[in-house]
């Protein structure tokens, strides 16, 4: 299996890479491009670690070869931030203590982006719904639960995405 | 006294946040180095052989393949990966053995390491994994520690029949338990299990050694010990430990398994024959065979008690699955059998453990510690003996539980505080005790209420070694820069630290630059267990921060002309208390010493070298409410209330975090989580999370977190411990509940639906 040469566009950047084809995404974004930021777990896409966006949509990384999602529009978590401002749901996981150990803060902040985008006023059991496939062992969920909510009102005030 | 307080009590955000929201935060695996090596160890796929021989030729001529490892390259000591080692003042009395090496002489379970691979990348090192040739002897296995104890058992452990690698009576009987029995008007005596939990972290096992140009070994590892760790291997090593330096990046998880040594002893070995920096991850499905889990244990406890409910006895035995290799089993074990014997009031009590070695992945410490696993007896023990003298759960409780000056958990050492009889109180109320216990349970789904309560420490005074230290700087600005040596796994130690020092000092926590992680920094301590930190190093940081404000007062009374007994400092500003407006700033008075002109330069700072001479033990009432569906056997909780005895929340927004996190690792415990290991092969089925269940957010109950406050006097600012506490409760409660609801005690964990259907359709034939 030859290395090919591939596009990728993360956070609104274009890489040019030369990779082999049975590379997952998450190596790509790791180890080619050197965003860290998008964890690996358990590499069979059950804890929900590796989430990013592809054109919006929640994706686990490490299920995903790298090859498929050429071209396409890679959000991963450094590039929720717009410059120094975090995003509403960043600055809502800090202020309700929904951080602790941090390793699966990535995915599920990307998650409940997607979350929000799809409905933007979700009650607490479509928060425990949509957030199922992304595990925490830290939390309990609780705080994690709470920031969604409180991110979605403020978002909702603000008219953000 | 807490309406005084300025910074601690308040629910204040992490520090690191932004870090960890950003993806900004480093953790091992995401170290880069130049020139940095794949590290893949080899393990045995059998639960039991003889190594015969070992053939790395072929591996070795991979290209792309830098080094391949095996006994002969690596020390041939014998030690124990557990950080109870240098904390135990006499480890062989003790039950902390030396019985593993690096690689091991003969395989005891599936998954012990017999080689290794440094390659320039992953796939490389995968491809020469498969390369070395090992011929095994295969040794028939054993699985069970009830087996296992069999004089002809297999021997894990040579020589070691019955392969009892401990017994541990317990230590001071007290009384005369055949007396006691003899007084009660109703003995219960049950048998429990407990599983094997895994403690599933989402950041798998990992470390970086690189040995610099000097000869310096640097490691990088999510290790909850860094000083112990930095002493297991320059001992492991022959290095001197100055020559050892220890960084800890950010920890994604720990709750006790980061207290033993993971991937460190191969990846410097690794890192020692390359000459390069080796990275060693661990796969999901590696971390979950290779690093240690909770012990399953096998426990008998015996109860009398008086028609009055007064309890008359309490003896416990137990057997304790150790796994492969002893590490700290002896911890838990411990814990196990005295938890059960020194929560309640009672005269006579013995107690007696074994710990059995088997063919299966190592047990060891998992937050809790032996509290949840003695808790899931006694809770249940409990609610059987009152139910037998026709007394309410609730009021059998409020009678019989110590309370501050009894003897506690350790002969030792007396209660120093206890709000339980608030706890308990609280939380029934909150849970409608009254209106919810009672009543014919009917229908399909029926719900029911338990409760459980529990104790736990705030360190491992008297037993282990309880030594920390704290250093804290003023800078020329005002704010401080706080060295501990604290590994910060989600707890956000770092963040109750600077907030203590902060209110000592008189400044804001957001002043206060902790720094943590480097072993060439900071001063010595034990590490992150037993969740000791906010008691043992606020003590110390108390301590260290009381020093510079000291240093601080008398340097801004000669500034001032005044005495420093005049002064007090509060919102960054020294003044006369009498006086308000006769001040002068914090950051002033700093700078003023550090660029001082006059002959009298100062660097205000403070230093504390700390040891705990108590331990303050922090209670809780856990109650649950479940309803089960008669038909299917499932289990859902529907509310939990937990009401901790915390002393004083340093951070309330913390301390709830801790218990919430808390609550559904024990739902996971209680419910679905245990090792599937193959009685056959020996292999653990269940090595990912696709087959090892833990909490998803649909789970998670209603809950309520009441947090009661009464100051323990040796706490700092009153402050007991809450790091493991959130877990140890939950399970016993849900078992009472589930009793409650439908008539149906399950004693073995996990309570699964298959276990209550049975039951259900026993009871109903």
């Amino acid at each position: 299996m030859g290395k090919q040469i591939a596009k990728f566009i993360v956070n609104g950047r274009d890489y040019e890479l030369l990779i082999e084809p049975n590379m997952t995404l998450v190596e790509v974004l790791r180890d080619e491009i050197g965003l860290t930021g998008t964890k690996c777990s358990c590499g069979v896409g059950e804890c929900g670690a590796c989430t990013v966006l592809i054109d919006g949509k929640p994706t686990l990384s490490c299920l995903t070869l790298a090859m498929t999602a050429r071209n396409k529009k890679i959000t991963a978590i450094e590039g929720l931030a717009d410059g120094n401002v975090l995003h509403p749901i960043q600055q809502a996981f800090i202020d309700h203590g929904a951080v602790q150990c941090g390793f699966c803060t990535p995915g599920m902040i990307l998650m409940s982006k997607a979350l929000l985008d799809e409905k933007p006023n979700p009650t607490r059991a479509d928060v425990k719904k949509m957030l199922a496939g992304n595990l925490c062992r830290c939390t309990g969920y609780v705080k994690i639960i709470d920031a969604v909510l409180a991110a979605a009102e403020t978002m909702r005030k603000e008219g953000k995405k | 006294m807490s309406n005084q307080l300025s910074v601690v009590g308040k629910r204040i955000p992490r520090q690191n946040a932004e870090d960890k929201v950003t993806g900004a935060a480093r953790y091992t695996v995401d170290i880069k180095l130049p020139g940095i090596l794949e590290g893949m160890v080899l393990r045995s796929p059998y639960p039991h052989a003889r190594i015969l021989s070992v053939d790395k030729s072929k591996a070795e001529k991979l290209p792309g393949v830098v080094a391949v490892i095996t006994s002969e390259d690596v020390p041939e000591k014998l030690f124990n990966i557990s950080d109870l080692l240098p904390l135990a003042s006499d480890p062989e009395a003790s039950g902390i053995k030396r019985d593993q090496r690096i690689f091991t002489d003969k395989a005891r379970f599936v998954g012990d390491a017999v080689a290794a691979v440094a390659a320039i990348n992953k796939r490389i090192a995968e491809e020469a994994l498969g390369l070395i040739e090992v011929e095994y002897e295969r040794l028939s296995a054993v699985f069970d520690p009830v087996e296992a104890m069999n004089p002809d058992a297999p021997e894990v452990h040579d020589s070691i029949k019955g392969n009892i690698a401990w017994y541990q009576p317990f230590t001071t009987p007290v009384g005369d338990v055949e007396k006691g029995f003899s007084e009660a008007d109703y003995i219960v005596e049950e048998t429990f299990s407990t599983s094997k939990q895994m403690h599933y972290q989402l950041e798998p096992a990992a470390c970086v050694a690189n040995f610099d140009a000097t000869g310096r070994l640097i490691i990088w590892s999510p290790c909850q010990a860094a000083f112990i760790l930095r002493n297991i291997i320059a001992d492991l090593f022959d290095i001197p430990e100055g020559k050892v330096r220890v960084i800890t990046p950010h920890v994604g998880g720990g709750f006790g398994n980061g207290t033993s040594l993971r991937a460190e002893p191969i990846c410097v070995a690794l890192a020692k024959k390359t000459g390069k920096p080796v990275r060693l991850e661990f796969t999901r499905e590696e971390h979950s065979t290779a690093t240690e889990t909770r012990q399953p244990n096998i426990q008998t406890a015996k109860m009398g008690v008086k028609k009055d409910g007064t309890i008359t006895a309490i003896q416990t035995k137990l057997i304790s699955d150790a796994g492969a290799y002893i590490t700290q089993t002896i911890g838990p074990t411990n814990a196990s059998v005295r938890r059960v014997l020194q929560l309640y009031k009672c005269l006579n009590l013995a107690g007696e453990a074994n710990i059995i070695y088997t063919n299966t992945p190592v047990s060891g410490a998992f937050r809790g510690y032996g509290t949840p696993e003695s808790m899931w007896v006694l809770e249940q023990l409990v609610d059987i003996a009152a139910e037998k003298i026709g007394m309410d759960a609730v009021e059998f409780r409020l009678k019989n539980h110590i309370v501050a000056g009894d003897s506690s958990s350790n002969p030792t050492i007396l209660v120093e505080s206890c709000a339980l009889d608030e706890c308990i109180k609280l939380g029934a109320e909150k849970i409608g005790w009254k209106e919810k216990r009672g009543g014919e349970k009917i229908g399909v789904r029926r719900r029911g209420v338990g409760m459980a309560i529990m104790m736990h420490v705030s360190c491992t005074y008297p037993i282990r070694l309880e030594h920390t230290s704290a250093f804290i700087k003023l800078n020329e600005d005002g704010s401080a820069n706080l060295l501990v040596s604290a590994c910060d796994m989600g707890q956000d130690i770092l963040g109750a630290l600077a907030q203590i020092s902060a209110e000592e000092l008189g400044i804001s926590a957001e002043d206060i630059h902790v720094v943590s992680g480097n072993t060439d920094v900071t001063m010595f301590d034990a590490g992150q267990r037993a969740s000791r930190s906010c008691y043992v190093m606020g003590n110390a940081v108390l301590r260290a921060a009381g020093e510079a404000k000291q240093q601080l007062l008398v340097r801004a009374a000669k500034m001032l002309k005044v005495s420093a007994d005049e002064l007090e400092v509060k919102n960054r500003r020294i003044y006369v208390k009498e006086k308000p407006d006769i001040g002068i700033s914090v950051a002033e008075v700093s700078k003023a010493a550090i660029y001082n002109f006059n002959g009298d330069c100062l660097n205000i700072s403070g230093k504390c070298s700390w040891e705990a001479k108590g331990n303050p033990l922090p209670f809780q009432a856990v109650f649950a409410e479940v309803e089960v569906d008669t038909e299917t056997g499932e289990v859902t909780v529907i509310k939990v209330v937990i009401a901790h005895d915390i002393g004083r929340a340093i951070n309330p927004m913390t301390v709830e975090g801790q218990l919430e996190g808390g609550i559904m690792q024990g739902i996971g415990y209680a419910l679905t989580e245990n090792c599937v290991i193959n009685r056959d092969s020996g292999v653990l089925e269940s090595d990912n999370y696709t087959t090892y269940r833990i909490a998803s957010s649909l789970d998670v109950p209603e809950t309520e977190v009441l947090i009661v406050e009464q100051p323990t006097p040796s706490g700092p600012f009153g402050a007991k411990s809450v790091g493991e506490s959130g877990l140890n409760a939950i399970a016993p409660a849900i078992a009472n509940a589930v009793y409650n609801a439908v008539g149906v005690r399950i004693k073995d964990l996990p309570i699964t639906p298959e276990k209550i259907l049975d039951k259900l359709i026993t009871m109903q034939g």
